[in-house]
């Protein structure tokens, strides 16, 4: 308190003795008189087109000696082919990082990076980049790497299988970040999950794209009518010309139809999108539906709108649930509008779990507000002045003229857009604004995406009385390696299988079998357990495992399964993901998996000469290895199921020998993830005791 | 090879030439009271940018009020005196009413088991209806409106352990505005809905920290590694965000905020003398103070490898840390080269083999100055691990690498490469009003002279392979080194 009054008593001291000291100018802002703002520079900007077709946008700009420039290149993720998700990012990447013919991109790394210099590209929605940035001495030997780069890449398999790593890391971590998870969910709800606009790479995808495709999608948009060249920096005009056409002037591979985008056509089912986490502590909110064009003619109308609703420091939406409700640190949004498909309407917000819903319905009370009353007046003049004021900043440096004039013409708008823009923006009335609220805001069609955990929610999110979807933020898991399925690789699939009935004993003898009882030591890393199985072929099933910490028996009837925990008083239903790891062990069981070529459904597919791959319908699948000398398997491979996701397998059989009438391994030694999991002694392996599902079940 | 000494001797002439240009074009000056201004003009387009630094920050907070820096920095926002209320003499009258009440609530919960609970309830009643009857004259968010009205952009401030920063830019022919708005707010800053900006800034930790692995891994790595020293706590506290007091505010103002603690750079088509004018009718009126004292904790001697780790069922990441000195410590500039030849770009060691190689790690950093750099601090590297590979693999990964580093040094060529990049990088740097301004303010205020943007360069021409083993063998050892990993919950935990 102390600290304050002294605060105050030198303000004080200032007002009250304006002689001695000159005093703190306060509310001079209310009078200020501005001159007039000095005039703007908008540069030239020269286009040429080299002899190949290429078209290049010129500016000169001489304040720093570098140069740099960029081809746009008609392509994008919208173009990708379904099942090759991510085709046109791969192809944009390792253009680069996989070298050219001549150099390795590590080469080029070395090479660049010992000049400060760069040459990048990639990839996005609609465009692939390919660019260069370097100091003006080095134009001709990195414009020399840019052409090779854009005209004769190599895409090296070691970049591309980088890259396949890259994407699969990338891919396992998508659901790990709330905000992130919030965003792209929405956009992929409202723009349709299946479709380009809203689909995201998939294991699959990644397991699907191979150098050929990479190669094909090239071909098919990398070439000179489907390239439009920008450089700027310090250089003459003239000279640079030259140059490009000598540089890039003689490339002219074969081109393909100019590519036509797809257009949005999915309707969205409105309601709430629930995402459970539970390891964050706030809630991250998307909100809205799909936005338009840039090109609609209200677009200036919304712009304001949007901007009274959801932009910047002070408007409504701040104002209520920031600096009024101190609910989050981040709320805003608006209207949303691309070039050439629509974009999206959403509010964004990220309040304390406790909030949720309260955040939501003070979004919900500004959206009808702003649909239902006029703005005010200052409101309004506040939009209008604060764009003609900062229009200026579209010029403050060169290069931004240029990358508005060749995204102009990229996307076939008019060159003056910003200037019309700026036209319709002032003619823009209170009643436009509501005008376009009502019309184009439709609260009845909006997505909610929230993203939290709801054991902190102060208020049920069924308060809103939205139909709520619960989010699966789970990856889609990789799915197996498609191999190569012929006729003649399965008629020899066929041949190994019987090549493996041979061995343990004949396909007559392994149908006569009907029941098995074993008894096992497994031990699992340091710990030790006491194993009995029984099996009723084809599908009954008992096990019990004596562990350090207790017992646990399981059963499966052949449609259903109890469990009996460590300490359970009781055996309880079998939780579904245990069910799942006991009926994918029951697949694998040698009996019925060596007699697949006569169970319905199965297919027995050849992937070497001693490799088959037996899988059924519902997705079950394991790969055989044998023994060549011996016709024996000598190990098999699979996915397992299980939290914290599936994990590859492998299991050595070692000790086969006689078990009753067939021949069977005594000893396994599994190994997950290339760690060894278990190793199982097999003590007595007995067949056909009669043993009865009763006897089992009980 | 040749063409390689020539390019660098031509980086060199280049930096000579801009920073003689850069004198040329550039004023200074100190007011009065001790506040400094750099000035330059750059007339490519009629706006400019402004850029005030309080060289106090985070890790001045007050012992149990931490936040109380970043806390007041929000204040920005929330206008002057004379912008931003409805009715200044009555809402200064409640906002001191709310401060009375306050005092009372907290005299009455510090009596702890003693206190009376229904006057606790009276009490918070109270504090609630005081709170909203000033809130009456609000004229909400008018400070930031008055801004983007005119044009504005950029308009921020940022709080780091070091310092405060306060920036946007204008139309260059409404500089004025700029003066008017931010020497009335410096000189009498208002404590306008403290205490629900103090829900924002508590929302901004959940966001930053609580709802995010890797904040929550950085925040267990300076808490690990920082036994003494401020720069263990890089946010603030829930509980100490929680209970924060306008009060508190005012003191750190009063102490910090001197005009000798701050500069204030200008960049953009202005002209200087008319600055200096501006700038003495502005700020002169500020009274001088003395200079705030001295953060006096030294952090003590490590004794030996720290470890910690947080549950967390997002995909693994891992950081360690280094103790180093502060930046003004000669080895600076040799750890800025060892950092570039670990981590920068792709022909850097770490790229090279943990990225493209080994496949280990989808990303790798290392930043040579954690988490600022006025003290003594940490050289860090961060590393996110590859899909089915372990922090354990990258950091022993990591321990590999340095070892070889202690013991074989590195690549001239490698040297070379990070020194020519640096030169360019601070080339390309000088493209923009803001980050002008930024560098100006900063630099001045760390090493007393803005010079030390281009002359920094000097001293990193000097290091040699044998400086960037020797840092590397004096400062990456177990008695320096804290470890922090993220581990999988425990069962039963939330997923």
């Amino acid at each position: 308190m102390k600290s304050a009054i002294l605060v105050l008593t030198s303000a004080g001291f200032l007002a009250a003795q304006p002689a001695k000291a000159p005093a703190l100018q306060v509310g001079a802002w209310k009078t200020l008189k501005y001159g007039k703002l000095g005039d703007v520079k908008i540069p030239d900007i020269e286009i040429v087109t080299l002899k190949n077709g290429i078209k290049a946008y010129l500016l000169e700009n001489r304040a720093l000696p570098f140069i740099t420039g960029s081809a746009l290149v008609r392509t994008g993720s919208l173009l990708d082919p379904a099942p090759k998700k991510g085709l046109s990012e791969f192809t944009g990447d390792v253009l680069r990082s996989g070298g050219t013919k001549s150099k390795t991109g590590d080469q080029l790394n070395e090479q660049l990076e010992n000049i400060a210099a760069s040459v990048e590209s990639n990839s996005s929605d609609e465009m692939a980049t390919v660019s260069f940035n370097c100091l003006k001495e080095n134009i001709d030997e990195v414009l020399g790497v840019f052409v090779d780069v854009l005209t004769q890449p190599e895409f090296r398999q070691a970049k591309i299988d980088l890259l396949k790593t890259q994407y699969r890391s990338a891919i396992a971590r998508r659901y790990d970040d709330a905000d992130s998870i919030a965003r792209s969910e929405f956009s992929a709800i409202v723009y349709g999950r299946e479709t380009p606009f809203g689909s995201e790479v998939e294991y699959e995808n990644v397991d699907a794209i191979g150098r050929a495709d990479i190669i094909a999608f090239y071909q098919r948009y990398y070439h000179p009518a489907n390239i439009v060249l920008s450089v700027q920096g310090d250089f003459d005009k003239a000279a640079m010309k030259a140059r490009l056409e000598q540089a890039l002037g003689g490339w002219s591979p074969q081109a393909g139809a100019p590519p036509v985008f797809p257009k949005v056509s999915n309707v969205a089912k409105p309601g709430l999108y629930f995402g459970e986490k539970k390891d964050v502590t706030q809630t991250f909110l998307s909100i809205g539906h799909l936005g338009g064009l840039l090109s609609d003619k209200d677009y200036a109308a919304l712009e304001v709108m949007s901007d009274i609703l959801g932009g910047g420091f002070d408007s409504r939406l701040f104002r209520k649930v920031r600096t009024e409700l101190g609910y989050a640190y981040n709320v805003g949004g608006g209207w949303g509008a691309d070039y050439n498909h629509p974009g999206t309407f959403r509010i964004q917000a990220s309040t304390k779990a406790e909030s949720t819903v309260e955040t939501v319905q003070a979004v919900l009370k500004e959206i009808d507000r702003i649909r239902t009353e006029p703005v005010t007046d200052i409101e309004l003049n506040t939009a209008k002045e604060k764009v003609v004021n900062r229009f200026v900043f579209n010029f403050d440096r060169r290069v931004k003229t240029l990358t508005r004039v060749v995204r102009y013409d990229y996307h076939g708008y008019p060159r003056d857009f910003l200037a019309q823009y700026q036209k319709s923006m002032a003619a823009v009335t209170k009643a436009d604004i509501l005008r376009v609220a009502k019309q184009f805001i439709d609260p009845a069609k909006f997505v909610f995406v929230a993203v939290g955990n709801p054991d902190s929610f102060k208020t049920p999110l069924t308060d809103l009385k939205l139909p709520i979807s619960k989010l699966e933020l789970k990856v889609k898991e990789p799915a197996k390696p498609a191999a190569e399925v012929s006729e003649a690789s399965l008629a020899k699939g066929k041949a190994i299988l019987a090549k493996i009935q041979q061995a343990v004993g004949g396909i007559d003898k392994l149908k006569s079998v009907k029941d098995l009882t074993t008894t096992a030591t497994a031990a699992l890393g340091n710990m030790q357990a006491k194993q009995k199985t029984w099996v009723i072929f084809p599908n009954q099933f008992r096990q019990e495992q004596e562990l350090p910490f207790g017992k646990v028996i399981a059963t499966w009837d052949g449609t259903k399964g109890m469990f009996t925990a460590p300490g359970a008083p009781a055996a309880v239903p079998m939780p579904p993901p245990i069910q799942k790891q006991l009926t994918d062990e029951l697949f694998r069981g040698w009996v019925m998996l060596l007699q697949s070529d006569s169970i319905a459904g199965r297919t027995i597919n050849a992937l070497s000469e001693n490799v088959i791959e037996i899988s059924d319908k519902s997705g079950q699948s394991v790969k055989v290895t044998i023994d060549p000398a011996t016709g024996l398997p000598a190990k098999s491979n699979f996915q397992m199921a299980g939290p914290p996701g599936s994990s590859e397998i492998e299991v050595i059989y070692k000790d086969w020998r006689e078990a009753g009438p067939i021949k069977l391994p005594h000893q396994t030694e599994m190994f997950q993830a290339g760690r060894k999991a278990a190793e199982t002694k097999f003590e007595t392996i007995s067949i056909n005791s009669g043993v009865t599902l009763a006897e089992i079940m009980k | 090879m040749r063409r390689f000494a020539l390019f660098t001797l031509l980086a060199a002439c280049l930096s000579a030439q801009s920073l003689q240009d850069f004198e040329k074009r550039i004023t200074e000056f100190t007011l009065a009271n001790g506040l400094h201004f750099i000035v330059m003009e750059r007339h490519e387009a009629p706006v400019v940018s402004f850029y005030m630094h309080v060289d106090s920050g985070a890790a001045n907070d007050p012992a149990n009020a931490s936040s109380t820096a970043h806390m007041f920095e929000h204040m920005i926002g929330k206008g002057t005196v004379s912008l931003g209320t409805k009715n200044w003499p009555e809402e200064e009258k409640a906002l001191k009413e709310v401060e009375a009440v306050y005092d009372k609530l907290e005299g009455e919960r510090a009596k702890g088991r003693r206190a009376d609970k229904a006057q606790i309830e009276r009490l918070e009643a109270e504090l609630k209806n005081a709170i909203a009857k000033a809130d009456g004259f609000v004229d909400q968010n008018a400070f930031t409106r008055e801004i983007e009205r005119n044009g504005g952009v950029g308009f921020n401030a940022s709080t780091s352990l070091d310092a405060t920063n306060y920036f946007y830019s204008l139309p260059s022919n409404r500089a004025e505005l700029w003066f008017a708005l931010q020497s009335e707010w410096t000189a009498r800053p208002v404590f306008r809905e403290f205490y629900k900006e103090r829900d924002v800034v508590r929302e901004e930790r959940r966001m930053r920290v609580e709802s995010s692995a890797q904040g929550k891994l950085i925040e267990a790595l300076l808490t690990t590694s920082f036994t003494a020293h401020p720069y263990r706590n890089f946010i603030g506290w829930a509980s100490d965000i929680e209970n924060l007091r306008a009060k508190g505010g005012e003191a750190f103002h009063k102490t910090y905020y001197v005009p000798a603690n701050m500069c204030i750079s200008i960049v953009g088509d202005i002209n200087a003398a008319e600055m200096k004018k501006l700038a003495e009718k502005y700020f002169g009126p500020i009274p001088a103070g003395p200079l705030p004292p001295r953060l006096v904790t030294v952090e003590p001697k490590q004794e030996g490898t720290k470890r910690t780790s947080i549950e967390s069922p997002a995909q693994p990441f891992v950081a360690i840390g280094y103790h180093r000195p502060e930046n003004t410590h000669s080895d600076d500039a040799a750890l800025d080269v060892l950092n570039g030849v670990l981590s920068s770009g792709r022909t850097s060691i770490l790229h090279k083999e943990l990225v493209e190689e080994k496949k280990t790690a989808l990303g790798i950093q290392t930043i040579s100055s954690f988490p600022s750099g006025k003290y003594p601090h940490l050289f860090i590297y961060f590393a996110v691990p590859n899909q089915g590979k372990t922090v354990d693999e990258l950091e022993k990964a990591w321990e590999e690498i340095i070892a070889r580093v202690q013991k074989d040094g590195v690549d001239e060529a490698a040297v070379k490469r990070v020194k020519t990049k640096a030169r360019a990088g601070l080339l390309r740097a000088l493209d923009s009003n803001s980050g002008l301004a930024n560098a100006f303010a900063a630099t001045y205020m760390t090493h007393g002279d803005w010079r030390k943007i281009f002359t920094d360069l000097e001293e990193l021409e000097k290091v040699t392979p044998a400086d960037v083993k020797r840092v590397a063998n004096e400062y990456f050892k177990p008695t320096n080194k804290t470890v922090a990993v993220t581990v999988q919950p425990t069962k039963g935990d939330a997923k």
